[in-house]
């Protein structure tokens, strides 16, 4: 055992390897992310770790590991469960030899964008047992534990965590990696298990499937993974969730040094949702006369507790997000828990506990983000505007759809040229329709690199055999950069590792037969410009593909740009560079333009904005 | 053993990370439970960073309470006010008061606090207020020194986090994670814990 300083992501990596996991798949995505990063930087003979192209995809090839015996793992965003979870509910109903861990991080409180969805919902319809670790300790042993359910059950097992827990860093014991077996994998050709071959083979898989959650209730119980905890009869029950059950014990503490009387509280302490722990959960409500339940996100655990009772017949008053004490939104705290004790021990909450009554944020300057100084995606949206000028039209007649990625910071000020962020790929498909339900002017989609490649390509292909009048602008930056610059399969050769190959974006284009293909250099605005213009009034599918590396990735590898320099005599203080760049190098300040060195990285797009030529490149 | 719960704001760029980090591997190595929980935003800088540190208790989950933080360190003075709620009341709030000015405020569309309103705020939770003016940061061989160790070192000066986390133990976390510039962080160490104080505008 060594005690080790761990993020969340960081102990389920561990955990993963103390199980000897043979085979880790996955998409990047906050709150995520950490885990696969973790792998890649050591040096694992014996298992494959890889960032995929998509979340179904890696949920494939870590499936294909657990049919030939061994265990593996995939790992998602919440986001990726909806990308995923064709094949995973397929492979849920066939089962695998293997143990299958599925890794997802939850993001109560949306740190990171997208649907504050919860997990559950997919475990639920495809019956497959959900682990809540609630302890970053928890996190590395319940790894370890999810891997020997699946084993035992012959199925995939979801670990589920959320943001505070897989983002937050803590000590952690962890014991030596096991090495993967290797040697003798199982060739079981098993069509009654591995195809959906008919309507006996797909019922009896379904059969199987809930006799596999039964089994893993069983296991669970046996193995004193969920703790109850009685206190006085007939008196007030708690049941808590996941990271809720730590939040629980911080409320306990403070109302009771705030004097209020918690010793009498039954507890449950869940650290696994599904399959419902119906034993305990009865146990509670035969106990108790007031159950309060704490869960994050949706009321699943709750609803159950509801059914429990009304199937025993016992009348209990049931307090969360059905009678509203609680939201179905947002994270939890140890605040949140106080209020619901309180509720439950109808006490009003102790003054030193009580929320005030004050406001400060309201003075609190807005900071929207943008993106990067130096950054190619700002040519681009430039670009765009300079090319709908061009073509005598303003921005509110030109649809442009975003995606995902920092390509959709061309929503926000100054650039204001996208219209929507749907989800990965959707852009293209968007776009199309918007060109079926009748525009008089060009319709565009812009797209990153990686999100392309992801789920764009079907959506382009739709496109192209259809037909449609419209312009696919990918801004190809190398690198899946929002989610803190992941290798893709369109990341330059010399940047990829372990023997991956680079696949050349423009060739895939080509080879797709798109009839109107242009390249450009975001760098040059009034280049891209023209060159985009030209292709809006292209009739069919035009593509052109923006190409100029991520600013922070270039800046990591000593690729340089010609220096900017500002000419302090000839600004005319018309800020034009900011209102329209927004560059983060470029600072107004006590009546001054100044020019931030350690941030410009010389890609020149603000000179061509500065008429009076007072910035301009050097030499 | 004591808990201590520290909220530590700030814009991305201005080392709000590493500040906690340099905590959390002090206390890790004094073998004091420690969660650190940031929350930084996407990959471009210039955005709302926070970090949550939980010290003295294992069992904690990774957000602190609404007036649950003994200490709150804010880099940046109208971030500050993000932080405001969180402070306990009575708490120690130590505000490093520089300005990192949102596009619109530069442009003259859109209002930035004044030091007095942040001031005033923090008060009014029975929040004693310490704070450095960005403009006494000093030059070590003629270049100005890192803010955010400065900070620091005002922090380990100023505030009840001492009782925890002695300066000494701290001195050799930084020495052992910048090796090669050990003489400059201790300057600016060392000058943060004597840095001026500013008095209520
Ligand atoms: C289904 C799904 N998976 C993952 C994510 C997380 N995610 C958001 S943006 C992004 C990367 C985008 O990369 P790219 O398209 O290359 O654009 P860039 O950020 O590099 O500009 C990812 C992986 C998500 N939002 N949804
Ligand atoms: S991280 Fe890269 S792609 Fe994203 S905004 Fe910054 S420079 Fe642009
Ligand atoms: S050249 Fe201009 S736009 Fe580009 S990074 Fe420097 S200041 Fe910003």
């Amino acid at each position: 055992m060594e005690k080790m300083l761990l993020s969340g992501n960081e102990a389920v990596a561990y955990g993963a390897l103390a199980a000897g996991v043979k085979t880790v798949a996955g998409y990047p995505g906050t709150p995520s992310t950490e885990m696969i990063e973790s792998l890649l930087k050591m040096d694992l003979p014996g298992t494959n770790v890889e960032w995929s192209t998509n979340e179904k995809v890696a949920f494939e090839v870590a499936a294909g590991g657990a049919l030939l015996g061994y265990p593996t793992m995939c790992t998602m965003k919440m986001t990726g469960v909806n990308v995923a979870y064709d094949s995973l509910i397929s492979i849920a109903y066939s089962g695998c030899t293997g143990a299958l861990v599925i890794y997802v991080v939850d993001d109560p409180g949306v740190s990171a964008g997208m649907a504050e969805q919860d997990t559950r919902g997919f475990a639920l319809i495809s019956d497959l047992p959900v682990l809540e670790p609630s302890t970053l300790q928890e996190a590395y042993d319940m790894t370890k534990y999810a891997f020997k359910l699946a084993k035992a059950i012959q199925g995939p097992v979801f670990l589920r965590s959320v943001t505070s827990l897989s983002q937050s860093h803590g000590v952690v014991e962890v014991e030596p990696r096991v090495l993967p077996e290797t040697g003798h994998p199982l060739m079981e050709r098993n069509m009654d298990k591995y195809t959906k071959a008919g309507a006996k083979i797909c019922m009896d898989q379904h059969q199987d499937l809930l006799n596999r959650l039964t089994k893993a209730g069983e296991i669970i119980a046996a193995d004193g993974i969920n703790q109850l905890h009685l206190g006085a009869a007939d008196g007030a029950g708690v049941i808590a969730v996941g990271v809720a059950n730590a939040y629980l014990k911080e409320a306990c503490q403070k109302l009771a040094a705030a004097g209020v009387d918690v010793s009498q509280l039954s507890t449950l302490a869940l650290h696994n949702t599904l399959p419902y722990d119906d034993g305990d959960i009865e146990k509670l409500l035969q106990h108790c006369s007031r159950i309060l339940v704490a869960e994050e996100l949706e009321p699943f655990t709750e609803n159950r507790v509801i059914l429990d009772a009304y199937k025993l017949g016992k009348k209990v008053e049931i307090l969360g997000k059905n009678d509203g004490t609680y939201a179905r939104i947002n994270y939890y705290n140890a605040e949140t828990l106080i209020k619901g004790l309180c509720k439950l021990l109808a006490v009003p909450v102790p003054e030193s506990l009580a929320k005030r009554d004050i406001q400060p944020e309201a003075h609190c300057a807005a900071r929207p983000i943008t993106v990067c100084a130096g950054c190619p995606h700002r040519g681009t949206y430039i670009a765009m505007e300079k090319a709908i000028k061009k073509l005598g039209l303003k921005k509110s007649d030109v649809f442009i759809t975003g995606d995902i990625g920092c390509t959709i910071l061309g929503t926000t000020p100054p650039f204001e040229v996208l219209w929507t962020e749907v989800a990965m790929g959707a852009s293209i498909p968007l776009a199309q329709g918007v060109v079926y339900a009748g525009t008089e002017h060009p319709v565009l989609a812009s797209i990153g690199d990686s999100t392309f490649f992801h789920a764009g390509m079907p959506g382009l292909v739709n496109a192209l055999q259809h037909n449609i009048n419209l312009t696919l602008v990918i801004m190809d930056n190398y690198w899946t950069a929002m989610t803190g610059m992941q290798i893709n399969a369109n990341t330059m050769q010399s940047e990829q590792i372990h023997g991956w190959h680079a696949l050349d974006l423009e060739q895939v284009l080509k080879g797709l037969g798109v009839p109107d293909l242009k390249l450009a250099d975001p760098y040059d605005t009034e280049d891209m410009a023209a060159k985009l213009a030209d292709s809006m009034q292209y009739e069919g599918v035009s593509v052109v593909l923006a190409r100029r590396e991520c600013a922070i990735q270039a800046r990591r590898r000593k690729v340089t740009y010609t220096p900017v320099k500002l000419i302090a005599e000839k600004c005319v203080k018309c800020k034009r560079c900011i209102t329209i760049s927004g560059c983060p190098a470029l600072q107004f300040e006590d009546g001054v333009m100044k020019l931030d060195p350690t941030q410009c990285n010389g890609c020149g797009i603000c000179t061509d904005l500065c008429k009076p030529g007072a910035l301009v490149k050097e030499g | 053993m004591q808990t201590y719960d520290i909220y530590l704001v700030g814009v991305g760029g201005q080392g709000v990370l590493t500040i906690a980090d340099l905590i959390t591997r002090t206390a890790f190595r004094k073998g004091i439970p420690v969660n650190y929980y940031p929350t930084k935003g996407m990959a471009q800088r210039g955005g709302f960073v926070k970090v949550q540190l939980r010290l003295g208790s294992s069992e904690v989950g990774p957000d602190i309470s609404e007036g649950g933080a003994d200490l709150v360190i804010s880099m940046e003075r109208s971030e500050a006010l993000k932080a405001v709620r969180f402070l306990k009341t009575g708490g120690e709030f130590l505000l490093y008061d520089h300005r990192w000015n949102p596009a619109a405020v530069m442009l003259g569309k859109a209002p930035y606090p004044d030091l007095a309103t942040v001031w005033d705020e923090i008060a009014a939770v029975g929040g004693k207020v310490y704070a450095l003016s960005d403009k006494d940061l000093p030059a070590y061989e003629g270049r100005p020194v890192r803010d955010n160790i400065y900070v620091l070192g005002s922090v380990l000066a100023q505030t009840k986090i001492t009782d925890i986390l002695p300066l000494k133990d701290m001195e050799e976390t930084i020495a052992a994670r910048w090796p090669k510039v050990t003489a400059v962080n201790a300057f600016t160490l060392e000058a943060g814990e004597k840095a001026p104080l500013l008095a209520h505008p």
